[in-house]
């Protein structure tokens, strides 16, 4: 059934050899595709195309298929034969298949292997196999054998001649086949290509499965279009300068580690390097007609120059070491490729593997065997779309975080400067010296907003998760979730803003960093009414170096949380520091300290330490002592404490435990507060004046007072001899009754 | 009002006592420090005036000078009225010790800087300087980050608040004799100070650590007869003195901050062994816990 058409067409093959072996199999009983052409020409680009495809298609089928890409196994043949029925199939026939139908011309069978035999030094044909017309002989060269076929066998086989499974060491010496266009010597053992030069017209030349090492000999056939070197040890491309007319070249198999000498080969339009030690592709320029490249399993981790293949338009990647589609990127140039598979490579793993591919390489119209649809294609571009907005997302953030570090760091600076330079000096004055105009970061402005949100509404930028409010040379002013962060006394600032309820209600956590503990106490009522929530406050650069610095926060209206970095602040050296907090503050009834749970042992390690500091902060101290130190706003809380202090002290003693329970525990430690340095200082400078004051109007009144006493001494002294005195007067004037009565009756009339 | 300040340590001078009649009344008040209270009697007044004047100056006077001999006026006071008087001294020193006891109750040891902070907690503005001072008594060298018990530390910085001027004469005649100088003819030329002249020949004074114990003490002896800011009981500093050959500055301030009698005669805090007996406040603390 076969033959017949085998022949016409092969014999039409035959005539059209001269011009470029065309090979025309006519199929007029399959409906579908009544006419496949094989063309090894390089107008009909579709064959090598099916060709590979079929070979795919086998490859999936076949863990061997790389090894089979143009040269069929033996148990390939069945379908080869079975091809006949198949248009599909029958395109898919591998060059050599068609050949060795070709050289089985007219023959039934198709059992190739077995058409030829050689036996080294023997002139008679073997016995076992009917219809073997060839002869080997040993030639006058010792080594090798010369190979004769009988004039039937060269009549009917005339431009073929198959030599596979001969068991061959070396190429036997061809005698009398000058015209021969396919040589097939697949499956042997030869080590070398010899002995072939004479046969120039030779277009096929099979020698898959042996066992060359190095690409030599065929320098005289300039006519080779296909050359099958599949399965042996080649380690270099090398030698090929003059098949300029090379169609297909196949070198599958070998141990070649680098595409090189190749550039020459401009008809080449298949390649298969598969199963190679390739480490990446490169040197792909000159290919200029190259359709299929197959690259399957080698260790490339990278591919270039494709883009420089203007008819490349499959390219097998799978199995290989590609991680980042940019190694690969080149592929995305090339306007001509439309097949490509990364299947078994580490790429194909990726989340974004198949829509960057697709995204990158819209002229791709299967991918790992796969059609491209167009729902495929739609959402690659949207996912592609949406990983552009995160990277621009992302961008932004970095860029962000890159300008936040670049602040931190600028605080920091000025904050060790500040540290460093006088460290004895109030960090006022400290402050005006280094907002001085030689600073550097006060040339580019202080004030460089990074997005356009913070003059805006401070909830436009809500959804997203680090909203950068406001980034400056001198501070920064961070919102992150549920945490403020404020880097630089600068800072502090922010707390006046209009902050929206929303943003403000979601911050419970609140962190200092680079700033004076003594301004973050001045801001603190701020913070208490802007962030009502914020349950944790961190410290970290803040100068706490004083136990009763922690006083200050009691005024706060919750605290849970209190994380004190020990890097600059002193503080958290000293062994008490964590039980004068829970004393201090115990109102709260914290529940984490630096990050370690408040156990109950603690509270009441804390009362045992401190308990007796409260007791006579708020029971002994004067009651005049009580009003000044509490001052007015917080006199009516505590009027109770005032009022049973201004009962006699003997009566106090159950009143008073009972209008602490009342007030509230914090009352007895209320006394404990702070005054910030600055505030202190200015106070002492108040009293300093007021004792002067006091100290002259004392003066006053003591020198006064003596000045009195000593009159009063004085008189004291005079008196007894004034006394007696007085009465001698008195008396010596008594004397004579009647003189002083005539005298003092002479005072009356006188007086009238 | 003299009559309300009977003052701790000092010894209370009747109205007619003699040494009343032989200073002018100012100079008098002065000296007996009545002037400091009363000025800042005045001062509290003025600061709070208004709430003052609504329960009564009166009453204000009175809470004034019972709290001032009750020694709790001194409590959260800028440190210029703390160390102004010495009955302010020791009710610091007595308000210092009651509130922290039970830190030393503990055992905690601690350093310098803690125990300043301690101090920081009753009088916001206490010098630094002062607890370096204090100490150094107990560290005797440098190392100023080592750790201190709570009564080491309390019984010398008791010494160095409450007779810092005397330390400080104390010191500079120290550092005379160091020198070879015989600081009376220095200070305050007598005609008993000749005999002393003889200095230590070199080598045994590069070999000798201190000073000669007799010859210091004799120079205290005049310090403190013409001082006129408080000092140790002359009797027993010489009972100090008398116990060693030679000694140096820090070894007498060891002995002086370890000598019963001199705490006993201060009077702020309790014996050694009663330091951390209070039991009025471990009641309190017990009602509290």
């Amino acid at each position: 059934m076969i033959p017949g058409k085998y022949r016409s067409v092969s014999g039409r093959a035959a005539n059209n050899v001269n011009c470029g072996l065309h090979l025309v199999i006519q199929t007029s009983s399959l409906p579908e595709k009544s006419k496949v052409e094989f063309k090894l020409n390089k107008e009909t680009p579709s064959f090598s195309g099916r060709l590979l495809q079929h070979d795919l298609e086998r490859n999936y089928s076949s863990r061997q298929g790389d090894g089979r890409v143009i040269s069929p196994s033996p148990r390939n043949k069945s379908s080869c034969i079975s091809s006949t029925t198949n248009v599909t199939e029958l395109c898919g026939l591998e060059m050599k298949t068609t050949m060795s139908s070709l050289s089985a011309f007219g023959d039934s069978s198709i059992q190739t292997p077995s058409k030829s035999r050689i036996r080294q030094g023997c002139h008679s044909a073997g016995p076992n196999v009917s219809g073997d017309h060839i002869h080997l002989a040993s030639s006058s060269m010792p080594s090798f054998p010369i190979l004769q076929r009988s004039s039937e066998e060269k009549i009917l086989y005339s431009d073929r001649l198959t030599l596979e499974r001969q068991k061959l060491t070396v190429c036997p010496i061809i005698d009398g086949e000058e015209h021969l266009r396919l040589l097939n010597f697949q499956h042997n053992f030869i080590t070398r290509i010899q002995n072939i030069s004479n046969l120039q017209r030779l277009i096929f030349l099979d020698l898959y499965d042996n066992q060359i090492e190095e690409i030599s000999g065929l320098s005289t056939l300039r006519s080779l279009r296909v050359l099958l070197l599949g399965k042996n040890r080649i380690k270099r491309i090398s030698n090929l300068e003059n098949l300029k007319s090379l169609d297909v070249l196949d070198l599958h198999g070998n141990q070649i580690t680098k595409i090189e000498n190749v550039s020459h080969l401009c008809d080449l339009r298949v390649l298969n390097l598969a199963r190679n030690l390739l480490s990446h592709v490169d040197n792909l320029s000159g290919l200029d007609s190259l359709t299929e490249l197959n690259l399957r399993h080698n260790q490339i981790t990278f591919v270039r120059d494709v883009d420089n293949l203007p008819c490349l338009q499959r390219l097998f990647l799978s199995f290989n070491n590609i991680s980042t589609f940019e190694s690969v990127c080149c592929l995305a140039d090339s306007s001509s490729l439309s097949d490509i598979t990364f299947d078994g490579n580490p790429i194909a793993q990726e989340s974004w593997y198949k829509h960057t591919i697709l995204q990158n390489m819209m002229q791709l119209r299967q991918l790992d065997m796969k059609r491209v649809t167009e729902e495929e294609r739609r959402i690659a571009s949207v996912v592609a779309k949406k990983e552009e907005e995160k990277k621009r997302e992302s961008h932004k953030q970095s860029l962000l975080k890159e300008k936040k570090r670049l602040t931190i760091n600028n605080v920091a600076r000025k904050w060790d400067l500040q540290q460093n330079r006088i460290p004895n000096i109030a960090p006022n004055q400290d402050r005006k010296v280094s907002d001085s105009p030689q600073d550097p970061s006060q040339l580019h402005g202080s004030t460089v907003s990074a997005f356009p949100e913070e003059t805006g509404s401070l909830d436009s930028g809500l959804n997203n998760t680090l909203q950068g409010l406001s980034v400056t040379d001198t501070h920064l002013v961070e919102v992150d979730g549920d945490t403020l962060s404020l880097y630089g006394s600068g800072a502090l600032e922010s707390l006046d803003r209009n902050w929206s309820v929303q943003t403000a209600g979601m911050v419970t956590t609140v962190s200092f960093t680079f700033i004076e503990f003594d301004e973050i106490v001045q801001v603190l009522p701020k913070l208490k009414i802007k962030f009502p929530n914020s349950l944790h406050l961190k410290f970290k650069e803040t100068n706490l170096v004083m136990l009763q610095q922690f006083n200050a926060l009691a005024q706060l209206r919750r605290v849970d949380q209190l994380t004190i970095d020990p890097q600059g602040n002193p503080v958290v050296n000293f062994t008490l520091w964590k039980y004068y907090v829970l004393f201090r503050l115990s109102h709260f009834s914290m529940q984490k300290i630096n990050g370690t749970e408040v156990t109950q042992n603690d509270m009441i390690m804390a009362e045992r330490l401190f308990g007796i500091l409260a007791h006579v902060a708020s029971s002994e101290l004067p009651q005049y002592r009580l009003i000044s130190i509490l001052g007015d706003v917080r006199k009516k809380q505590f009027r109770y404490l005032l009022e049973t202090k201004g009962k006699k002290p003997g009566l106090v003693n159950e009143e008073n435990s009972d209008s602490k329970r009342l007030v509230g525990e914090n009352t007895n430690r209320a006394t404990l507060n702070y005054t910030t340095r600055d505030f202190y200082n200015e106070r002492l400078e108040e009293i300093k004046e007021k004792k002067k004051f006091c100290k002259m109007y004392m003066e006053d009144l003591v020198k006064e007072a003596t000045e009195i006493n000593m009159k009063n001494e004085a008189l004291q002294k005079l008196w007894p001899q004034m006394f007696i005195e007085l009465v001698r007067d008195a008396v010596i004037e008594i004397r004579n009754k009647n003189s002083y009565m005539k005298l003092c009756l002479q005072q009356i009339t006188d007086q009238k | 009002e003299a009559g309300v300040l009977e003052l701790g340590s000092y010894p209370g001078p009747r109205m007619l006592s003699p040494e009343r009649l032989a200073l002018p009344d100012y100079e008098y008040l002065a000296q007996r420090h009545v002037l400091t209270y009363m000025e800042d009697a005045v001062c509290q007044l003025l600061e709070n005036k208004e709430d003052i004047s609504q329960y009564g100056v009166a009453r204000f006077f009175t809470e004034y000078f019972n709290s001032v001999c009750q020694g709790t006026h001194i409590l959260f006071r800028e440190f210029s009225f703390i160390q102004a008087t010495p009955h302010n001294r020791a009710s610091f020193l007595r308000a210092f010790w009651k509130c922290f006891r039970t830190v030393g109750k503990n055992g905690d040891l601690l350093t310098m800087r803690e125990y300043h902070c301690l101090l920081q907690l009753l009088c916001p503005d206490f010098p630094l300087e002062l607890t370096q001072k204090a100490a150094r008594i107990v560290l005797m060298d440098d190392a100023m980050d080592c750790l201190m018990s709570f009564s080491d530390f309390l019984f010398a910085f008791q010494i160095q608040f409450y007779y810092s001027e005397f330390l400080e004469s104390v010191a500079a005649i120290y550092q005379d004799l160091l020198a070879g100088k015989n600081p009376n003819t220095v200070i305050v030329p007598t005609s008993s100070s000749g005999q002393h002249r003889q200095r230590p020949p070199l080598g045994e004074a590069s070999l000798l650590e201190g000073v000669e114990a007799s010859l210091f003490s004799q120079c205290l002896e005049n310090l403190c007869d013409r001082h006129k800011y408080s000092c140790p009981p002359p009797a027993l500093v010489k009972e100090v003195l008398s116990n060693v050959q030679r000694l140096t500055f820090y070894g007498f301030l060891v002995a002086l901050s370890k000598h019963h009698g001199i705490n006993q005669a201060l009077g702020a805090l309790p014996d050694k062994g009663d330091l951390m007996h209070d039991p009025a406040m471990d009641e309190e603390l017990e009602r509290l816990l």
